[in-house]
């Protein structure tokens, strides 16, 4: 579990962070939005132990980052767009951080082939193609096993079926119970892999709530037999109506609610839909707020 | 702080530019040690400070820093544990490019240099960890070295190469006087690695 607590970070009296508090909890992945320069790096800095707080408190499991134990073991980082010496290898990249982290050689081989990187494991890494050093910098932060993942624009570099990849590996591990906090400017991809969504801008939390109830937050479009009388009925319901062409606007009532009460002013539905609020809907919403 | 030491010597021998820096600092030493003991004294030692120089400084230009730190939260001991790391390079550097020497008699003078070699290494570590840009820094020095060290203090006066180079020779002042050099660089080295590592 990640919990931030009412961090703030000065930089020569400028704020880059204030009061920023949210959580991250096992099961589910969360999501950091923000433009750039909005103090998502910096949280996650903190975070990890790399930059110091002026205020606040970053816990891992209930403790900061340098009172871990084994930190390579209860989180695991994707920083920077995968870091790693040039002159390595992939293999001797991942060997290093082993014996950081005390996992095994056969572990480095056995995650050298789960990101695909078995055949090219012998070049040195300032011959990666970024997606590739991404896919290393993936297998670093599962070196320990951990339970705790923190990836700052991960799916950068990425092709597709890559970024299909890293979806799959990050659902997967919540669904095992482990917790990820991931930063993205792709926000139609962290759309399908995020749970909660933590909107931050100007250094400060906008937004920190579950996706299903932002984008839940939605009106439906209705196209029917008779609009005056579906109108008259939603109205007196509560819902505000709008007409748009052929269709209705109907904000105030779930999709259920508006079905039942077209079927007991007997009028039919031809169309129901609930226009869901995408993430950049969302963000753009609260960033144009700002 | 075991991890780290051992992750920092894998990481040293399996760079490419380390180990033929290595190569190459060792073979300079060695050349130039049929020609003189203090020439290979001056080469091992200067090559025991490039090389601390290179592998600490590399950390913080390929931002490979930020993975040590992730991994030993502590920096002091990931400091530690890169001093060790210079040491154990620099003294295998000088205890192999001076086999000449001790087969042309000097053991005494290669005997000197080795127990000089971590002080010199460990205060390439300092300043690199200060400075964390290898080249300014060797281009720093061999200004120094030129024109301090030669031109103004003509080789006599107790400053960090010529300490070493003394000391090499076994003159106990000039021993004490780089000790005094690198006990000073440490605490500097120690207030900068606890910067914070920012954004590339």
């Amino acid at each position: 579990m990640i919990d931030i607590r009412e961090l703030t970070k000065v930089y020569g009296g400028v704020d880059a962070v204030r009061d920023v508090t949210f959580t991250a909890v096992p099961g589910r992945v969360t999501g950091l939005l923000g433009l750039n320069g909005s103090g998502k790096s910096t949280t996650l800095r903190i975070l990890l132990g790399l930059s110091r707080a002026t205020r606040g408190a970053a816990l891992v499991n209930g403790r900061r980052y340098r009172e871990l134990k084994h930190p390579l073991r209860e989180v695991g980082a994707v920083l920077e767009q995968g870091l790693s010496h040039p002159g390595q290898t992939g293999h001797a990249h991942l060997v290093t951080q082993a014996l950081l982290s005390g996992a095994s050689r056969r572990r480095v081989n056995d995650l050298l082939a789960y990101v695909g990187l078995a055949a090219d494991a012998h070049k040195r890494t300032g011959d990666y193609s970024l997606g590739m050093r991404q896919r290393l910098a993936v297998a670093t932060a599962l070196l320990g096993e951990p339970s705790v993942l923190v990836l700052d624009e991960p799916a950068n570099g990425l092709d597709p079926s890559g970024m299909a990849w890293l979806r799959g590996l990050l659902r997967e591990h919540a669904a095992a119970g482990g917790t990820v906090l991931i930063s993205s400017h792709l926000l139609g991809e962290l759309e399908l892999m995020v749970d909660d969504v933590v909107i931050i801008a100007g250094g400060r939390v906008r937004v920190a709530a579950p996706l299903a109830q932002l984008s839940g937050a939605a009106r439906l479009r209705v196209r029917g037999g008779d609009h005056r009388l579906l109108s008259e009925a939603y109205g007196r319901y509560g819902a505000t109506v709008t007409a748009d062409g052929g269709v209705l606007l109907v904000s105030g009532l779930t999709p259920e609610q508006a079905g039942d009460i077209a079927l007991y002013v007997q009028v039919p539905v031809y169309e129901l839909v609930a226009e869901m609020q995408h993430l950049e809907d969302i963000f753009l919403n609260v960033a144009e707020a700002q | 702080m075991i991890a780290v030491l051992r992750s920092e010597l894998y990481r040293s021998l399996t760079v490419r530019s380390s180990w033929v820096s290595l190569t190459g600092f060792a073979l300079v030493a060695a050349l130039t040690g049929w020609f003189s003991e203090d020439f290979w004294s001056l080469f091992a030692g200067l090559g025991a400070f490039g090389l601390a120089v290179m592998l600490t400084a590399q950390h913080y230009q390929h931002r490979t820093a930020v993975l040590v730190f992730l991994g030993q939260p502590h920096r002091l001991r990931a400091l530690a544990a890169q001093c060790v790391v210079a040491i154990v390079l620099g003294l295998l550097l000088a205890a192999v490019s001076g086999i000449p020497i001790v087969l042309m008699g000097s053991a005494a003078q290669y005997s000197s240099t080795l127990t000089v070699v971590p002080l010199i290494a460990v205060f390439g570590v300092a300043n690199a960890t200060i400075v964390r840009r290898p080249l300014w820094l060797l281009a720093g020095y061999l200004g120094w070295v030129l024109f301090v060290e030669g031109l103004f203090g003509r080789l006599q006066e107790p400053l960090p190469f010529t300490s070493f180079l003394f000391a090499s020779a076994g003159r106990t002042e000039f021993v004490l006087a780089l000790l005094a050099w690198t006990a000073a660089a440490l605490p500097p080295a120690a207030w900068c690695i606890r910067r914070d590592l920012t954004s590339a």
